[in-house]
């Protein structure tokens, strides 16, 4: 109980934030050249690169479903990601169970229904971790995905909630995690309403948990702002009209746009 | 026409409050929304992004990747391949070989069934981002007419979103494919595409 004290200091958390206030958020979209789309998020000291590939063909081919489309979701922590244990050395128990929680995200939030027999790819590579990056790389995959141009209901929108020293704040960091009474990762759909993931650690009362998801929903609101700037800024092109002259001659014909020969 | 007429629309936002069909979108509880990032313009929905489905009655440019006992699996630019009869033509396809053909039926798996096979011989390929496909065409093919007009290459624009060039300027016409995919969605197109054309005909690249 004594660290609870500490995480709370004249009614501001440690880093000097209000209880219901985010850590800086910044969402680049298109930031990879190969994959179909992609996303980096930097939120607070984290930092994930999102990656999406369109519907392919499914390998192995047993898992062909031709009612859906598969939805492969990969979450990994890079070696130099944190000072911890995770991400030593390939997948492990933790990162498994991230891949699958954040599948059931992105079965339910892609139309999958349209693509039959297909596979989607989605990767989340955390480079760099601080508390709540399954929240932060559930985030990014979204943007990823809607820069690839999968169809998907909605932009899903992730953010931890948790309680410490008795309060309940709002996207907790590592320490707030580690030492507080509780966090809960939470992603939503704002425009249904529904709720695609919550997990929990510790221990909650029915009111707190209300209060959680108020807090949650609330928090939503302000990353979907930054998640729809990030895809705006990706399409700026379109407002754009070229004046007089605007680069009268493309780049030299170079071999990558010179397209497949046929012989 | 004013730009500020447009505006993008991304997936989850709401476009129409009554059901309305279109590519883009989707309909839940009666109402519309989008599933794309995509332009709304003049109460229509246009993706920005995205890939070919392969729809019937689309002519489309593939590349023969299979060869079976009855046919050949042509790829699509797709998630979905084509498959080809050889019944359908009296030549012999290799894998790698370059064809155009025609889609006649797409079943609930997409898998879709192609007809008129057509082998291309020389010239070249270039692929482009399907959902740019209608604006090589032009309104009325007003942009491919200049094209073949001022560069003399005769052009066949597959659906999904690969074009194939032969003769004349190709290296040209490539050039403005590029510069037309670039510009996409940018008022007075065409305009600017015959101009940057007369420029680069009358002194030659």
């Amino acid at each position: 109980m004594n660290e609870n004290i500490q995480l709370i200091k004249d009614g501001k958390r440690i880093d000097g934030r209000a209880f219901n206030e985010l850590r800086e958020l910044k969402i680049t979209a298109g930031v990879l050249k190969k994959a179909d789309g992609s996303a980096f998020i930097e939120w607070g000291k984290n930092k994930v690169l999102a990656a999406v590939y369109r519907p392919r063909e499914v390998l192995p081919k047993h898992l062909t479903n031709p009612y859906k489309a598969i939805v492969n979701c990969r979450y990994a922590m890079a070696p130099f990601s944190s000072t911890e244990e995770h991400g030593r050395s390939g997948p492990n128990r933790r990162s498994v169970e991230i891949g699958k929680v954040a599948k059931h995200v992105f079965e339910n939030a892609i139309l999958i229904k349209s693509f039959p027999n297909t596979m989607i790819d989605v990767h989340m590579e955390v480079l760099q971790s601080d508390g709540g990056t399954r929240v932060a790389g559930i985030t990014a995959a979204s943007v990823a995905l809607a820069d690839a141009g999968v169809p998907i209901k909605d932009l899903v929108c992730g953010v931890s909630v948790g309680k410490i020293g008795g309060e309940i704040v709002v996207d907790l960091n590592k320490e707030e995690d580690n030492q507080g009474s509780g966090d809960m990762p939470i992603v939503l759909s704002l425009r249904s309403g529904e709720v695609l993931l919550w997990q929990m650690d510790g221990m909650f009362t029915k009111e707190e948990i209300r209060k959680c998801f108020d807090k949650a929903f609330e928090a939503a609101t302000k990353i979907r702002e930054i998640q729809e700037a990030a895809l705006k800024a990706r399409c700026e092109a379109v407002y754009q009209t070229p004046e007089e002259g605007y680069e009268a001659k493309p780049d030299k014909f170079t071999d990558e746009n010179k397209g497949i020969e046929v012989v | 026409m004013s730009d500020s007429e447009k505006r993008i629309v991304l997936p989850g936002e709401t476009v129409s409050d009554s059901p309305y069909r279109s590519e883009g979108t989707f309909v839940e509880n009666g109402k519309t929304y989008a599933s794309i990032v995509s332009l709304m313009y003049e109460g229509k929905v246009i993706p920005l992004k995205g890939y070919y489905i392969p729809k019937y009655s689309d002519y489309a440019i593939g590349i023969v990747v299979e060869e079976r006992f009855n046919g050949y699996v042509v790829d699509l630019n797709s998630p979905y391949a084509g498959q080809l009869s050889s019944r359908e033509s009296r030549e012999q396809f290799k894998i790698g070989d370059v064809i155009s053909a025609k889609i006649i039926s797409v079943n609930e798996v997409k898998e879709a069934v192609l007809v008129e096979p057509r082998r291309f011989w020389g010239g070249e390929i270039i692929e482009i981002e399907y959902v740019k496909v209608p604006r090589v065409i032009g309104k009325n093919a007003s942009m491919l007419q200049l094209l073949k007009q001022y560069t003399k290459t005769d052009i066949f624009v597959g659906k999904n979103g690969r074009i194939y060039l032969k003769g004349g300027d190709t290296a040209l016409t490539s050039l403005v494919i590029l510069k037309i995919c670039r510009e996409a969605h940018t008022s007075g197109l065409t305009d600017r595409v015959k101009e940057f054309l007369e420029k680069e005909t009358k002194t030659g690249i």
